[in-house]
């Protein structure tokens, strides 16, 4: 079952084309890697299909609801981490991550373990009770991270998840992003290509609004190795150059 | 409903961690306590006149000083007035100019949260802290009524200082409905709060302006000035006119904020 379609997606700012007839489609349990130099469009794609921006042309489904029809279907199924963490600094962590899941719609009695679970998953724990503009910026961004896991929606949708982070944390939220294969349907963006490698299976590069290439790493480095081996990292210089 | 009282539980939450509070509240007791020290000090000296000379034979205007709820707390609330209009623009900026500078406005609207909810819950904040602010004038005549004394036994007539109070509530309630607008439409909140400013001082002037015009411009003009609504209620008259006319301009501009806020997902 396709959890993410997307159909000749098209977004306009002006005079300017961010994204141009975008089509792909990610199935239920997929891990997408969604690559691209910066300025692409792979926010503004990101933006849309969270019911963020509306498209300009063109149609993006997620778990079968239309972002632009249904939008309030669309935003129950998904968890949304942002380019920038959206986070109130005034608050604390738990405090913040309440306030979300209950926004999810988290029944009461759940509240607790469920911020518990996320806070485990993404080793917020030690942090729970800290406001959150005292925490460094690796923390941040995992409490970004726990907030989009909160009440596990089927879809998630991650802008540089792992942005800020040093080595050690960078592995850890790839483990768990690893961890969710099957369970949830990813779209993840990042600028680090070793990371696409070990974390999907499967990629997008976008370049200047266009798709460029779309498919399973294996395939692209068998069609642009020539039977040598080839990193992403060459795929993905040869692809955007232009 | 619960979406609606967990927004406005973070807003509050938020507000009293802000430095702006607690200047906001400081601005209050201060000014407020300046002019209630000083017209207790012309009640004084206006009783002792007329023990001299009896009230029949002082000015007409002097009246007002015969009971301490009049002479003092009717005073009081006209001031009050005046310090809300210019603290609750710094209240109401931050309300949604805060959230989009910060990107959390993006969190709440790719949550599941209808923007009426957003706003409602914005809303129910800013009454909350406008609420505490006002709240803390009411120390004034609490004071009055433990200290004071009169020759009819109770120092205060409390339905006029409530009512007075209300009228000041519905006040309160207006100016952050407007800056609460205001506030949808920029990232700056020095931007809004001068905007919200802007809008909120000429519409209470607007009675000035009236005077010189011709009727019925002139009791169009009237009805339409923040000034003229308040005066019966901050003087202890229930208006059924005034209440409606507050609840209109909230009901407008909250829906305004509505219209705004769901506008930005066709940005």
């Amino acid at each position: 079952m396709q959890m993410i379609e997307v159909q000749n997606l098209t977004k306009r700012y002006r005079d300017r084309v961010a994204i141009d007839h975008l089509t792909f489609s990610v199935n239920q349990g997929e891990i997408l890697g969604f690559l691209g130099p910066n300025g692409a469009g792979k926010t503004t794609t990101m933006k849309i299909l969270a019911g963020y921006l509306p498209a300009s042309k063109g149609t993006a489904k997620v778990a079968g609801f239309d972002v632009f029809e249904q939008p309030m279907e669309v935003k129950r199924r998904i968890g949304y981490l942002p380019e920038v963490p959206p986070l109130y600094p005034e608050l604390t962590v738990r405090g913040y991550l309440r306030l979300v899941a209950t926004l999810k719609g988290v029944e009461r009695d759940r509240l607790g373990g469920e911020i518990d679970r996320v806070a485990s998953l993404t080793g917020t724990s030690q942090v729970m009770d800290r406001v959150i503009q005292n925490l460094s910026k690796g923390f941040r961004q995992r409490v970004g991270v726990a907030q989009a896991l909160l009440n596990s929606p089927p879809v998630l949708i991650l802008d540089e998840p792992t942005e800020g982070l040093d080595p050690t944390q960078r592995a850890e939220v790839r483990a768990l992003i690893r961890s969710l294969a099957g369970k949830h349907t990813v779209i993840l963006s990042t600028h680090i290509l070793p990371e696409v490698t070990m974390t999907c299976e499967k990629v997008l590069i976008i370049h200047q609004g266009k798709i460029v290439a779309f498919d399973e790493i294996k395939n692209l480095a068998q069609a642009y190795g020539a039977g040598e081996q080839v990193s992403l990292e060459e795929i993905f210089i040869k692809l955007t150059a232009a | 409903m619960r979406n609606i009282l967990a927004i406005a539980r973070k807003e509050l939450s938020i507000y009293f961690t802000k430095p702006w509070a607690y200047i906001v509240f400081a601005t209050m007791v201060l000014v407020s306590s300046f002019f209630f020290v000083a017209s207790l000090q012309s009640f004084k000296q206006v009783q002792e006149l007329a023990r001299a000379f009896t009230w029949a034979r002082l000015p007409p205007e002097y009246a007002a000083f015969k009971n301490l709820t009049d002479g003092v707390v009717v005073q009081l609330w006209s001031v009050v007035r005046i310090v809300t209009l210019f603290v609750a623009p710094f209240l109401a900026m931050r309300l949604f100019a805060e959230e989009k500078r910060q990107k959390t406005f993006e969190l709440m609207m790719t949550l599941p949260v209808r923007p009426v909810e957003l706003v409602l819950g914005k809303y129910l904040g800013g009454l909350g802290i406008i609420t505490a602010t006002l709240g803390l004038t009411i120390l004034f005549p609490a004071a009055i009524s433990i200290f004071g004394r009169s020759e009819s036994g109770s120092a205060l007539e409390w339905s006029t200082v409530l009512l007075g109070y209300g009228g000041l509530l519905l006040w309160g309630a207006t100016c952050m409905a407007v800056g609460m607008f205001i506030s949808s439409l920029t990232e700056s909140q020095m931007l809004a709060a001068l905007l919200t400013f802007a809008i909120l001082l000429p519409w209470m002037l607007l009675r000035g302006v009236g005077q010189g015009a011709e009727e019925p411009l002139r009791s169009i003009i009237n009805y339409l000035s923040f000034d003229a609504q308040l005066e019966d209620m901050t003087k202890g008259v229930l208006n059924l006119k005034s209440l409606v006319f507050f609840a209109s301009v909230i009901f407008f501009f909250v829906v305004l904020t509505q219209r705004s806020v769901e506008a930005q997902r066709w940005a």
